[in-house]
């Protein structure tokens, strides 16, 4: 006589269909993701913004319209590429975009390539009116303002012709006056003899691409904050050397710290280090 | 009862391990929920070649620093010399994108020898 079946076939493939689902849902869900290998279209709506004011850039360099709307297109936007850019420029306006003068800078190129392409968005309302030459402005200011003057077509041009606007000369933003408002020393045994400088705007914003010097006798070394993309946008720092005096400036910009920095021992708790400086250059 | 359970429970369980398992090794590509941070390398290259272009027009260094800050790389000037030398040496991009990289990371202190061709003439 058989003996009774313990086992069912049928429930086992049931099971193992349900199994199967569930172990993929998971992993859909709170799985890997794939890093470093996403294409532009699959960016998140606030990075294509910023993807496309790169765009916009580079095309104000170059001039190269069919560049500019092949990546424009890679974008794969369910509106034409150029008014999906005016969106954009029009959503960066809206969020603080403008708070910084490169964000106005940005968003004004933005705002002319797609204008030029008979598009129209929010964002020439939101941009400041163009400030007046100071009489003290360079000699290539007022071809800049030539550049800046072209009328705006009041058709859209024919999308071959490319305009190139290589002529313009780099336009350098509004000189910023900065002075030392911080001095401290500290002692950290993993970060010995070491000169952490930030620089902050007037609202205490980090301000990156601001040029440091370090000098020490006969020489002088430059460093640039915002470089070190974990520390934020108004870090930099300088490593010492023993037994040496150094003078920190901004140059043409903020004069000389107070004193003259030096390393040398201290202790952070048992821990035998080198004295480290904290400077922060503050826009006045 | 017992059949019922066994059956469905080994089902279930080795089932879910090899859903896993297949969802682990395949996980699927990132659909617009990405970060420039996740781009592939030649598309992250053509932003930060964007980046350096727009440097080249405005000569606004802080808004390129901003901007490639959304790269979330830790050492700007490495990663910016890196890629130079890295299309310099694969010839796989034209002469002015070299030149504005090569300016755009020689102004951030990283220039290197190889470098110094494409910055002698500057950018044009």
């Amino acid at each position: 006589m058989p003996a009774p079946a313990t086992f069912s076939n049928w429930l086992f493939a049931l099971g193992l269909v349900i199994g199967i689902a569930l172990g993929l849902a998971f992993t859909r869900l709170s799985g890997p993701l794939q890093r470093d290998n996403a294409e532009p279209w699959q960016l998140q709506p606030e990075q294509s913004n910023h993807y496309r004011v790169a765009v916009a850039l580079e095309h104000a360099h170059s001039g190269d319209l069919t560049a500019a709307m092949e990546k424009l297109i890679s974008l794969r936007t369910a509106t034409d590429p150029l008014d999906a850019l005016a969106e954009s420029a029009c959503q960066l306006g809206s969020s603080g975009y403008l708070a910084s003068p490169s964000g106005i800078q940005a968003l004004r190129i933005v705002a002319q390539f797609y204008i030029a392409q008979g598009r129209a968005g929010c964002a020439e309302q939101l941009l400041p009116p163009v400030a007046t030459p100071k009489p003290a402005a360079r000699e290539d200011d007022s071809i800049r303002s030539i550049a800046h003057s072209t009328p705006v077509p009041t058709k859209p041009p024919l999308e071959t012709v490319a305009q190139p606007t290589r002529l313009a000369p780099p336009v350098q933003p509004a000189q910023r006056r900065f002075e030392a408002i911080s001095l401290r020393s500290f002692c950290a045994a993993d970060r010995p003899a070491v000169i952490e400088v930030s620089v902050v705007d007037y609202l205490g914003r980090g301000l990156p691409g601001q040029q440091i010097r370090a000098r020490w006798g006969a020489q002088e070394d430059f460093f640039i904050s915002g470089l070190k993309g974990d520390r934020g946008l108004a870090y930099a720092d300088f490593q010492m050397s023993a037994d040496t005096d150094y003078t920190l400036d901004m140059p043409n910009v903020a004069e000389p710290v107070g004193q003259s920095l030096r390393t040398g021992l201290c202790y952070e708790g048992n821990r035998e280090s080198l004295k480290s400086y904290r400077v922060v250059f503050a826009e006045r | 009862m017992r059949r019922f359970l066994l059956s469905l429970t080994l089902g279930l369980l080795l089932g879910a391990l090899a859903g896993v398992a297949i969802g682990w090794l395949n996980p699927p590509p990132a659909a617009r929920n990405s970060r420039l941070s996740d781009l592939a390398q030649p598309h992250r290259d053509d932003y930060t070649i964007m980046i350096a272009a727009g440097y080249a027009h405005d000569g606004d260094l802080a808004g390129a620093l901003e901007r490639l800050q959304l790269l979330e790389i830790n050492e700007l000037t490495s990663y910016l010399r890196a890629i130079t030398e890295r299309i310099i040496n694969s010839g796989s991009r034209e002469l002015d994108d070299i030149r504005m990289l090569a300016r755009l990371t020689a102004e951030l202190g990283g220039a290197t020898p190889a470098m110094l061709p494409f910055l002698a003439g500057g950018s044009s």
